[in-house]
């Protein structure tokens, strides 16, 4: 194809300015992806820790159970639930909660007791491997064993072996009381299970707070083996006259966190694509101007305006192309290598917490193909749209002038 | 035998207000198929004027211009573009090749804007470059190129869309006179073996004295219109 010649021997006309553009073309998408690959992998993490850890993709209670946290609004057919979401491969773990006092010596502190069933759990949740030191989660088998967040363990001055007196008002309005055994200090997890929660067995709990088979909560977790809005019908019948909830409903405040890091990753692409057109406009416009002879002696032989106008987008298009292809790699060997090795963020600010949950301090790149196609051909075409600016002014020049321009 | 082109009465004047230069102050001529003519005149007579009014790419001030039977005057940009490509061919004092591509890409270009076959075009463009003497140069850029053999790719160039008529604004002024000589008899050979219609600016006598028709312009009016041996002292 002549037109196709022609284009790629004008582009290397002027090597210097089409090597910078190019290179600064190349650099822009580099950095598009690594960012895009950078946000994902900050999201998928935040998003990761906030179900993973003890949330879970999704929660189901009693109506009405999460306003008041009524130790009554119990769920009745919690083991229907379990089963029924185990058959679709999604963990599920009953807990009960309930509040109450712990006190050690002449220190004291309000909690939430947290009974969970430390088999179920384990295999849903990762709460169980966030432990400080040589801490143990609670055994499979009630042994008044219990954890503590950290900051709660600090508050109460007390280690691992520590002995702890727990007293609370049962359901049957009496007074629970008992002793319980330190086994485990949570890691930093977050402002609320760090101050106030006690996870003991759900047996021990239920024994504490006098109530049998009580569940107030399943915590439902696929590990993303289910899209989350596949868990609810799943679950059919089994949930009727229950309260279900996605963690985009449990924590607001980190679903609209991400989907305004969607919105900033827009609002940054557009900038890049801004510089990048400012760019392909600036050079196109100097090659335009270069050769204003050639267009006038080709529009004077018969040229049509939109060939000229083609040829220009050619030799755009092709400038864009081998710079994106170029940004792409080296776009994706950055993404790939941050995606394996991260960046440590502990050197910057300690725990690393985002919408209340403390994370991972070593952030890590996930590689979506599906947010890198787009921004790359967004670039293209803003490279070609940026380029009809000057290609226009190329077609529309007067023959004559243009011949005599020197 | 039919006229290719027919100018009636034509007037440019540039400028405007107390700054106008007339360079075209009532030019009436016509050129039957098949003629070769040269225009002479001095400096600023309005040779190249008149040439880039009947190709098209000026507009005269009033006057009527016919080329190929068609009223050029009214035409549109879009229109006038589509009749320099079939029909006219344009070869320009120097430097008008495209100096990235190829002599032999030089001659094809417009081929491939009027859809001509690959095949087709390959076949017409050695043929052309042979009769012009390229002949094993077709891959060389403007470049590596003599000055007289650049004039002979834009000559290949004017005559490879196969147009009526061919304009030509001094096509020998940088090349020396032998050379311009050999472009000359070129010219005359393609304009009897083909019947294609050439029209020459000059200043130069190898020109004149090589065309069947030779014509004058002083100030923009025609001086004399004859025979080259005639006119060939009035110039
Ligand atoms: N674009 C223009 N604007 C103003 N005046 C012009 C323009 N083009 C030509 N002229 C004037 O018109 C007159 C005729 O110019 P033209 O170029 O046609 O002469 P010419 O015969 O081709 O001269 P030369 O032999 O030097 O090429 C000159 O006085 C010139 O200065
Ligand atoms: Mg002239």
């Amino acid at each position: 194809m002549l037109s196709i010649r022609l284009a790629w021997r004008n582009l290397w006309r002027n090597k210097r300015r089409t090597l910078i553009t190019l290179l600064a073309l190349a650099v822009n998408t580099a950095v598009l992806i690594t960012t895009f690959a950078l946000m994902d992998g900050y999201i998928e993490n935040a998003v990761r820790y906030a179900t993973d850890l003890l949330t879970g993709e999704a929660q189901i209670h009693a109506n009405e159970y999460l306003e008041d946290h009524s130790l009554y609004k119990t769920i009745d057919n919690p083991d229907e639930i379990i089963a029924k979401a185990k058959s679709h491969g999604i963990n599920a773990s009953p807990r009960v909660y309930g509040f109450g006092l712990l006190s050690v010596g002449n220190k004291s502190a309000g909690v939430m007791f947290e009974g969970v069933n430390p088999e179920l759990d384990k295999q849903a949740f990762t709460l169980h491997e966030h432990l400080q030191g040589d801490g143990r989660f609670v055994s499979n088998k009630a042994d008044k064993g219990m954890v503590l967040g950290k900051k709660l363990a600090k508050t109460l001055n007390v280690k691992i072996g520590s002995e702890i007196i727990a007293v609370v008002q049962a359901a049957d309005g009496s007074l629970g009381t008992d002793i319980y055994t330190v086994s485990g200090i949570l890691k930093t997890a977050g402002e609320k299970l760090d101050r106030s929660t006690a996870i003991c067995h759900i047996d021990d709990f239920r024994e504490l707070f006098v109530m049998e088979n009580a569940v107030h909560e399943i915590a439902l977790n696929s590990f993303r083996g289910v899209e989350l809005e596949e868990i609810k019908p799943l679950l059919g019948t089994t949930i009727d006259g229950l309260e279900f909830k996605t963690w985009r409903q449990l924590n607001p405040s980190l679903s609209q966190m991400v989907d305004m890091s969607h919105v900033g990753m827009g609002i940054f692409a557009t900038i890049f694509f801004i510089v990048a057109g400012l760019g392909v406009m600036n050079t196109m416009l100097m090659a335009t101007y270069d050769r204003i002879r050639e267009f006038g002696i080709l529009k004077a032989i018969g040229t049509s305006p939109m060939a000229i106008i083609r040829d220009i987008l050619v030799e755009a298009m092709m400038m864009s192309v081998i710079a994106i292809c170029i940004g792409f790699v080296l776009g994706l060997a950055t993404s790939y290598y941050l995606s394996i090795h991260g960046i440590d963020m502990s050197g910057v600010g300690g725990d690393v917490t985002f919408a209340g949950i403390a994370f991972d301090p070593i952030w890590k790149a996930v590689i979506h193909p599906a947010s890198f196609i787009e921004p790359m051909a967004m670039m293209c075409v803003i490279s070609v749209l940026a380029s009809i600016y000057p290609a226009v002014i190329a077609a529309r020049l007067k023959p004559v002038e243009a011949m005599n321009h020197v | 035998m039919d006229k290719i082109i027919n100018i009636n009465n034509v007037i440019k004047d540039y400028g405007q207000g107390d700054v106008i230069v007339h360079a075209l102050r009532g030019i009436t001529l016509s050129l039957e198929c098949g003629e070769f003519t040269s225009m002479a005149g001095p400096s600023g007579s309005g040779k190249s004027t008149l040439l880039n009014i009947i190709g098209g790419l000026d507009k005269p001030t009033t006057g009527s211009v016919e080329v190929d039977g068609r009223d050029v005057v009214s035409m549109s940009m879009a229109q006038l573009s589509h009749l320099r490509r079939n029909r006219i061919g344009f070869i320009f004092q120097n430097y008008s090749l495209i100096p990235v591509l190829t002599a032999y890409e030089n001659a094809e270009y417009i081929l491939v804007l009027q859809g001509v076959s690959a095949k087709k075009r390959n076949e017409r463009i050695m043929d052309i470059l042979k009769e012009v003497g390229l002949d094993g140069m077709e891959n060389r850029f403007p470049r590596e190129l003599s000055g007289g053999q650049q004039q002979r790719v834009a000559i290949a160039r004017a005559i490879a869309p196969e147009p009526a008529l061919v304009l030509a604004d001094e096509p020998t002024a940088n090349v020396d006179s032998k050379t311009g000589g050999a472009l000359m008899d070129l010219m005359r050979k393609l304009n009897e073996e083909k019947g294609i219609t050439f029209l020459l600016s000059t200043h130069e006598k190898i020109v004149m004295e090589r065309a069947r028709r030779l014509f004058v312009l002083k100030d923009g009016l025609i001086e004399f219109d004859g025979s080259p041996k005639e006119g060939i002292n009035i110039a």
